[in-house]
């Protein structure tokens, strides 16, 4: 419960932290309590079977299993499916089939479900991820129903629609409490696991890719990868949680596979809360309560209360959920007044920042007398693309040297961010090649090219809103640096104090802990820009970086880019309508037209190339730019 | 297989074709044009099944079946009406995953309705149209070439109003751009009751048509929205023609799985295995477009 799967980490509130830990606490020992409290209620007369109470407990941690499972996927990484009831129902079939027609022992078959329903897992999941969002959505559907049918079908194999029966509890499982805690213990282990899981580094991958898919892949996380191996995983637990399932009820049908199932984990997970680890665990025995409690007399006004219950979360918090001492802790702030900090904040950040600028001025100034060349570092040979009829880039041919700040212009639709697409991977080039320090980088998938150096800051701002500055930071160097894969740790622990450092470099350090999404628009760029040194970027891509700036943002942003690359040696390539900017900035300025390089040359050079001038800059008053400039 | 057996299959492929298309071209259009995936499609299908059968059984069959439709048909609507007016308008625009669980909650919220009002018993009525038809030897239920006509007739009207009329112009045109839409004076928000209140009647309409040839129950909504899902990802979400087209085929390997008990175990399962296929290679289905 310590990390908040929608980003709730970053709440300053500790005390709903605190309150978190003591529900979890309590939780956790009433789910150890429940064989002794059942007999000693039992002895005194106060309910009819122990037996039943204890039967309910044991059914109730095989739901809390199976929905903290579920909720690896939806909570965690976003993925809505259709197709986990399948992967419970394969973990049950497993046992009883190793059981009744291999005649092992039921520990060896419990051990082997994971596995199978792993195995299923990974081969469908991988089928359901070629497509994304609701496309991913409608495949687990299908795959749901298509290992409905065979459970169904296959006769000689699982009994067909018969299923299978009278699967023997083991001896050493017979007496009710003894039961109940090695159920405990196995669903302890697996939620202990999958605990540490979501706060490692792996974790801190899947909440990249659902904060922002696209930001996920430049940063150098491969997005498909991490998705199937949690799908993978979450199938194994919820195996896990089928193959208990028998301990419970001697017989598996293949309506355990039914796509309908599913209302079952996501149920359970809405009831307890999809913003924390074990609120799935608490909606499991809430969900078991009233099942047990209303099913007898009221079966389907149960449906249609979980029903109203499910589209109130829904409907309440739109965009995303959250868990209660987060809404609390939101009320509160309202009422009580007790203003989040960012206010304050920004007023101190600009202050910072305008000393940066004037510093920065000077600097520039200064280091301006020095152009000299650096080695090759892009090279870009013939690249062609066309979309259909229309040729956005052809033949483009150009060398961007180390250190350079390199600016390319033209009118819209010249080409250039076609161009800046095919640098970073995210379109391939009909023809052509795409040389990077050297190494052959065509074709390549955007996060190995992100990898191997070329950061980028998106026309339209692409961080993770929800997660801190600081932790925007973090999560770009655990990816960068391979570390993503490591499923043990604590992900906001690590590069903590290094992460601190760059953001004091580009001026956000007293914005560390605040959402990023929090922050204006200028300041945002900031931290595209910091990601990018996060990632070791040896050169960057700013497609029209001071878009929608005011003047003095704009001026506050380039000076800020100047510095940091100056200081770090980096190479810049960027394209811009801002003249100012664009003239301000740039060493080499390169024009396109219609898909082509029309020509290149130093800023002064193109400002009196005539043939410039007549296709864009005809438009520009130039005295008012020099006055700009001045 | 002799022609005459062919036949037989083919038609009662057809028959399958005719309700799926029918419930499909409706979850289709929903999606076209509001970009929303009804998870209640299937629901609103049931209750309309349930509700015909009622009325066709209290009234008397054959002079029961045209008011049990009309019933039915507006019950669905009416339902379609409060589903969008609600809870719809509230999750436009959202990521899908607030959109897939609003309308999975819808129907669990109708299942169990559906359960409280009619018991979870299956009911049946007999079919409007009496009659058979004999052709190569065997004989055909007048009922099933009727649904048959039934769908083609929808189908023709659904693409009428579609490019025919201005509510289809403005439907077509509300895919495009609904801000630009509305900026000309159109009124978006009644556009999309609309547009969802006729996606809940083609849901409506296929539950009647099929409700004669089979035991109706709350559980009929469940398969049935999965094969219209089916239809629409292998036709292409939001278009007709796919609809008609995946319709056929869901349609025409179901019946022919019924040759021998084993190919009728793994006919459903095939269905699912085209379905992924298409949605592997071709995401947007065989006529639909790709979205960006």
């Amino acid at each position: 419960m310590g990390v908040g799967a929608w980003g709730r980490s970053w709440l300053p509130s500790k005390r709903a932290d605190r309150v978190r830990w003591g529900l979890a606490i309590v939780l956790l020992l009433a789910a150890a309590v429940v064989p002794p409290v059942s007999l000693y209620l039992e002895a005194q007369g106060l309910i009819e079977s122990a037996r039943f109470e204890i039967v309910l407990g044991v059914t109730s941690l095989i739901l809390a299993l199976w929905a903290v499972s579920y909720n690896l996927m939806l909570g965690y990484a976003g993925m809505v499916s259709f197709a986990h009831a399948a992967y419970y129902g394969v973990g049950a079939y497993a046992v009883a089939i190793l059981l009744q027609r291999y005649n092992i022992s039921y520990f060896a078959a419990l051990a082997l479900a994971p596995l199978v329903a792993g195995a299923v897992g990974i081969v469908t999941g991988f089928v359901a991820l070629r497509a994304v969002r609701l496309y991913f959505s409608l495949l687990t559907l299908a795959i749901s129903q298509l290992l409905y049918s065979l459970a169904e079908g296959w006769y000689s194999v699982t009994g067909g629609d018969n299923g299978i029966n009278g699967i023997a509890t083991p001896d050493q499982l017979t007496d009710y409490p003894t039961l109940y805690y090695f159920v405990a213990a196995i669903v302890g282990v697996c939620l202990l696991l999958m605990f540490v899981l979501t706060r490692s580094p792996f974790g801190a991958a899947l909440l990249a890719i659902r904060e922002n898919r696209e930001r996920a892949r430049s940063i150098g996380i491969n997005v498909k990868a991490y998705e199937l191996a949690v799908y993978t995983i979450a199938a194994m637990f919820a195996g896990v949680a089928g193959a208990l399932f028998p301990l419970v009820q001697p017989s598996v049908v293949p309506g355990m596979l039914f796509w309908t199932e599913n209302a079952i984990p996501v149920v359970v997970t809405l009831l307890g809360g999809i913003g924390s680890f074990l609120g799935p665990g608490l909606g499991a025995f809430i969900y078991t309560g009233l099942n047990n409690s209303l099913s007898r007399d009221f079966p389907y006004q149960l449906d249609v209360l979980l029903g109203a219950i499910v589209l109130a979360v829904v409907l309440v918090v739109p965009g995303g959920f959250a868990s209660v001492p987060d809404i609390i802790s939101q009320l509160r702030r309202r009422v009580v007044g007790e203003g989040p900090a960012p206010a304050d904040a920004e007023t101190k950040g600009e202050a910072i920042s305008m000393i940066d600028v004037t510093r920065a001025v000077e600097s520039h100034a200064i280091e301006a007398e020095h152009t000299e060349k650096g080695k090759v570092l892009l090279k870009l040979e013939n690249l062609s693309k066309s979309f259909g009829g229309l040729r956005a880039v052809e033949s483009v041919n150009l060398e961007i040297h180390e250190g350079d700040r390199h600016a390319i212009i033209g009118p819209n639709g010249a080409g250039k961010s076609t161009l800046f697409n095919l640098i970073t991977g995210r379109v391939r080039p009909s023809s052509g090649r795409v040389w990077f320090d050297g190494r052959d980088i065509t074709r390549k998938p955007v996060h190995r090219i992100a990898k191997a150096g070329i950061g980028r800051a998106f026309q339209i701002t692409m961080i993770f809103p929800k997660l801190t500055v600081l932790h925007n930071l973090q999560y770009a160097m655990l990816a960068h640096r391979g570390r993503t894969i490591e499923p043990w740790g604590i992900a906001n622990r690590i590069y903590r104090d290094e992460a601190m450092g760059l953001l004091d470099a580009v001026g956000l350090g007293p914005y560390a802990d605040l959402p990023a999404g929090q922050l204006s628009h200028g300041d945002q760029r900031a931290i595209e820009l910091a990601i990018s040194l996060a990632l070791g970027s040896r050169m960057i891509l700013l497609d029209e970086p001071t878009a929608g700036m005011s003047a003095f943002e704009t001026r506050k942003a380039m000076e800020l880019v100047r510095t940091v690359a100056r200081d770090r040696n980096l190479t810049l390539l960027f394209c811009e309508h801002d003249m100012s900017v664009v003239f301000g900035t740039a060493r080499t300025v390169t024009v396109m037209h219609q898909g082509r390089i029309l020509t290149q040359g130093t800023p002064d050079q193109i400002r009196s190339n005539l043939e410039v001038q007549a296709v864009y800059l005809g438009e520009l008053d130039l005295d008012e730019e020099e006055a700009a400039r001045a | 297989m002799d022609p005459g057996n062919f036949l037989l299959f083919a038609t009662g492929g057809l028959a399958d074709a005719a309700y799926l298309f029918i419930v499909a071209a409706g979850l289709s259009l929903v999606f076209g044009a509001l970009r929303v995936i009804n998870m209640a499609h299937g629901s609103l299908y049931m209750i309309a099944a349930l509700v015909s059968v009622v009325v066709a059984n209290r009234l008397g069959a054959g002079i029961g079946f045209l008011p049990a439709l009309l019933a039915a048909v507006l019950v669905a609507a009416a339902i379609g009406a409060v589903i969008e007016v609600t809870v719809l308008r509230r999750v436009y625009g959202h990521e899908h995953l607030v959109q897939l669980l609003a309308t999975y909650a819808i129907a669990l919220i109708i299942g169990g309705a559906a359960r409280l009002i009619f018991g979870s018993n299956y009911r049946t009525t007999s079919t409007p149209i009496q009659g058979s038809l004999t052709m190569l030897g065997y004989s055909y239920s007048l009922y099933a070439l009727v649904m048959i006509v039934a769908a083609i007739l929808i189908g023709a009207a659904m693409y009428g109003l579609l490019f025919r009329t201005r509510l289809g112009r403005n439907i077509r045109a509300a895919v495009s751009d609904p801000d630009l839409l509305n900026a000309s004076g159109v009124n978006v928000t009644m556009l999309y009751t609309t547009v969802f209140v006729i996606g809940a009647g083609l849901a409506g309409l296929g539950g009647v048509i099929v409700a004669p040839s089979q035991a109706v129950d709350p559980t009929i909504g469940d398969s049935v929205l999965v094969l219209a899902f089916a239809i629409s990802v292998i036709g292409g979400l939001g278009s007709i023609i796919g609809s008609a087209i995946g319709a056929l085929m869901v349609g025409e390997v179901i019946s022919f799985g019924l040759i021998n008990p084993t190919t009728n175990s793994f006919a459903l399962a095939f269905v699912f295995i085209i379905m992924t296929v298409v949605l592997t290679i071709r995401p947007w289905g065989l006529f639909g477009r790709a979205e960006t």
